[in-house]
């Protein structure tokens, strides 16, 4: 199985973040153009974003037969996709949160926590039959505490798919910044 | 004012004047108030598919885009095939569909269909319309998505309750759609590349797209080709971009292109595409197309068809006008004799691989057809083709010496596009003589536009190619599958001199050669639609053509026993 973090030997698999407008449809049109392309879309996360009527979809998508370029030129063809990054090759931050449902109790459950903790997640709830689960990071880190955790019996896993951020920043942006300060310090 | 009024108020604002359309339960409210638009024209199609290609038609002949109407569920997914033809192509269309009630959405109501999810995949954009009080602005960013940048259709859905809402709009100036960049301005640096790499180059070739056409560079184009003494050929679609008689012109490339355009593509040592998709008919086995170019520089508008299917060395995205405009100073003449090998190589091949055909086994042929129409029109008149070999002859034996007199269905590749296209194209330019040509098969696909053009007296003269069969299919089955001929026949057929009398025009058959003429005195001579039905050699093939899958210097030619 490829993952985000392990791009097929060819590349063929695009992380990318699209700012798109919070239509409704819009999910459905990029869906379809994927589908329509000989894409195949392994993660797809939908968030808002900070601006209104904005939304930021991070999709992890395999090119298929196509020249890996078209799934940003494909995305972007959309009247309804504002901006499109490929941060395939860029310095990125990939995050994904998994919550994990696991029926355990007295001493198992105390060893099954200290795996979670080991992994670096946190028991967000618990009552007397069961604890759920939150870990988030890297795709490698969540799998490692999933495995971790299957012998003490997963009742069930719900994982949001990635999402990721470039770790640049436009020099644009960095420009202004410093223009904030400057009439900060005045 | 009802939501309505405001679609008609919206659309005479847009310098609509042409409708094609069809009522129905969801777009009545609509159909109210038409009345009271007189400056709005509507035309009573006798299917949909037949408005969404008299729209397109309309579109292509007058660069203005084409309007349909057509109610809710079956009314508007038989605008599905029409729409997908003008996708294809990047024909600006905007088509106006009746929905359910908004409250019904969802319900599997009484002919409620997912339009917009239908049409997705064969729209440049789309909109549901569920509140009256975005109709103006959707209707203007219609408009507009369609006509900008790489044109295409698109289409409104409108509830019906939408339609008879009341609300008092205030009509936008401008739109805002922060996604949408249609017109890329071509970057100066790529373009003085393309302009050195053609100056310097030893063997070029250009080749145009629908692009020029769309974007009325072909009179930069011509300066370019001339200035740089470079042979210039054309797409099925590019066809009067560049004009065929000149002395530099490659005339039709791709699958069914001419022998010496082929072998100067697959010889060039650059080759420059300009407004075209470079699609499989264009390069028939990808990777042995253009093996010898060294240079491969791709303009076009549109960022997604840049290495799509080959990736360019210099790649321009922009209106093709705008980037020919800006490298045309910047391109030389060659040095004194540097061209002169390269064209006497083409002249070579244009001796060796003439477009031919077949003169002695006493048939009509269709070219015996053609030639004389052509002889009779010059370069005047515009020709609507149908799809299959009918559109090939006509591409190939007619000598468009300017854009926009050839139209047809060249990517989605529609049967029964024909006729109700040459009915939008003939309203959309009354002074022009149009000629519908199609073979039988297709025609009969849309033949009950047929009313529409006697209703309307729209001139079209209608050239009925009849080999009585699937032409082009028993050609595939002949030559590419064994020879096992296999649902091709069309032994019974309506007699079409009757159809067209049952119709209310005059129609006539013409079964030899020496009849031509006079077939063609007669559809002249008589005012409003005429139907030629020429029956035609049931065997007669297009030539040249690459057999399927293959490269394409392994053209075939008309063998030489049947010349």
């Amino acid at each position: 199985m490829s993952t985000p973090d392990q791009p097929t030997p060819i590349s063929r698999l695009r992380v990318l973040t699209a700012v798109v407008e919070d239509h409704p449809g819009v999910l459905s049109r990029v869906a379809g153009m994927i589908r329509r392309r000989g894409f195949n879309i392994q993660g797809l996360s939908v968030g808002p974003t900070d601006q209104p009527g904005r939304s930021r979809m991070t999709l992890t998508v395999d090119a298929g037969h196509a020249e890996v370029d078209q799934v940003q030129k494909q995305l972007d063809h959309l009247i309804e996709v504002i901006e499109v990054e490929d941060l395939t090759e860029a310095p990125r931050l990939n995050r994904e949160l998994a919550l994990v449902k696991l029926a355990v109790s007295g001493p198992r459950r105390d060893r099954a926590v200290a795996e979670v903790d080991r992994a670096g997640g946190r028991v967000v709830d618990a009552s007397p039959e069961a604890v759920i689960v939150e870990i988030s990071g890297e795709f490698d880190r969540i799998e490692r505490l999933v495995e971790a955790l299957r012998p003490y019996g997963i009742v069930d896993l719900a994982r949001s798919g990635p999402v990721a951020m470039s770790k640049q920043v436009p020099a644009a942006v960095v420009e202004l910044a410093g223009q904030h300060t400057g009439v900060s310090a005045s | 004012m009802t939501g309505g009024e405001i679609v008609l108020e919206a659309l005479r604002r847009e310098g609509v004047e042409l409708i094609f359309g069809y009522p129905g339960g969801a777009n009545l409210p609509i159909y109210q108030h038409l009345a009271g638009y007189p400056s709005l024209r509507h035309v009573l199609v006798r299917h949909e598919q037949g408005a969404a290609h008299m729209a397109d038609g309309y579109a292509r002949a007058s660069g203005r885009p084409g309007v349909v109407f057509a109610t809710s569920g079956p009314g508007a997914l038989n605008l599905v095939t029409g729409l997908a033809t003008a996708f294809m192509d990047s024909v600006p269309v905007v088509a106006i569909t009746g929905q359910v009630n908004t409250t019904l959405v969802g319900r599997d109501a009484f002919q409620e269909s997912d339009v917009v999810g239908c049409t997705m995949p064969v729209t440049k954009h789309n909109y549901m319309v569920t509140r009256v009080e975005d109709l103006p602005r959707v209707i203007k960013e219609a408009f507009y998505v369609a006509t900008t940048g790489r044109p295409g259709p698109v289409l409104v859905d409108v509830c019906k309750d939408v339609q008879q809402a009341t609300f008092e709009p205030s009509w936008p100036e401008a739109v805002h759609l922060p996604g949408y960049r249609p017109t890329p301005d071509p970057d100066p640096e790529a373009v003085r590349a393309a302009a050195e790499a053609l100056s310097t180059a030893e063997r070029p070739v250009i080749l145009a797209g629908h692009g020029v056409i769309l974007s009325h560079a072909e009179a930069e184009l011509l300066a370019i080709a001339e200035k740089t003494v470079t042979p210039t050929g054309t797409t099925l679609l590019g066809i009067g971009a560049f004009p065929v008689r000149h002395p530099l012109a490659l005339h039709m490339t791709g699958f069914m292109g001419t022998g010496w355009n082929l072998r100067a593509v697959q010889e060039c040592d650059l080759l420059m595409c300009v407004g075209m998709r470079v699609d499989d008919r264009v390069t028939a086995k990808l990777d042995e197309w253009a093996p010898k170019a060294k240079t491969f520089i791709h303009i076009d508008i549109d960022p997604s068809e840049i290495g799509k299917n080959r990736r360019p060395h210099i790649a321009v995205v922009a209106d093709a006008r705008a980037a020919l405009r800006q490298m045309l100073p910047l391109v030389r003449p060659p040095q004194p004799g540097q061209r002169h090998p390269w064209l006497l190589q083409i002249d070579r091949w244009r001796e060796e691989h003439p477009l031919r055909y077949t003169t002695s086994n006493g048939h009509l042929q269709p070219q015996d057809v053609l030639i004389e129409m052509y002889r009779r029109c010059r370069d005047e008149a515009i020709v609507v083709a149908d799809v299959g070999q009918n559109q090939i002859w006509a591409a190939l034996w007619w000598n468009y010496l300017r854009p926009g007199l050839f139209i047809n269905s060249g990517g989605a590749g529609t049967m029964g596009f024909a006729l109700p296209a040459a009915i939008g194209a003939k309203l959309a330019r009354p002074e022009k003589a149009v000629w519908c040509v199609a073979g039988e098969a297709g025609f009969v696909m849309t033949a009950q536009e047929l009313s529409v053009a006697v209703e309307h007296q729209v001139e079209v003269k209608i050239v009925l190619l009849d080999n009585a069969s699937l032409g082009m299919v028993r050609q595939f089955q002949d030559d590419f599958y064994g020879g096992v001929r296999s649902q091709v026949d069309l032994a019974v057929m309506p007699d079409f001199v009757k159809l067209a009398d049952a119709y209310g025009l005059p129609g006539i058959r013409v079964d030899e050669v020496g009849q031509v003429a006079e077939a063609f005195d007669f559809a002249e001579r008589t005012p409003g639609p005429v139907l030629i039905d020429f029956r035609i050699d049931p065997e007669a093939n297009v030539y040249p053509i690459v057999p399927l899958g293959k490269g394409l210097n392994d053209f075939w030619e008309l063998p030489d026993e049947y010349a």
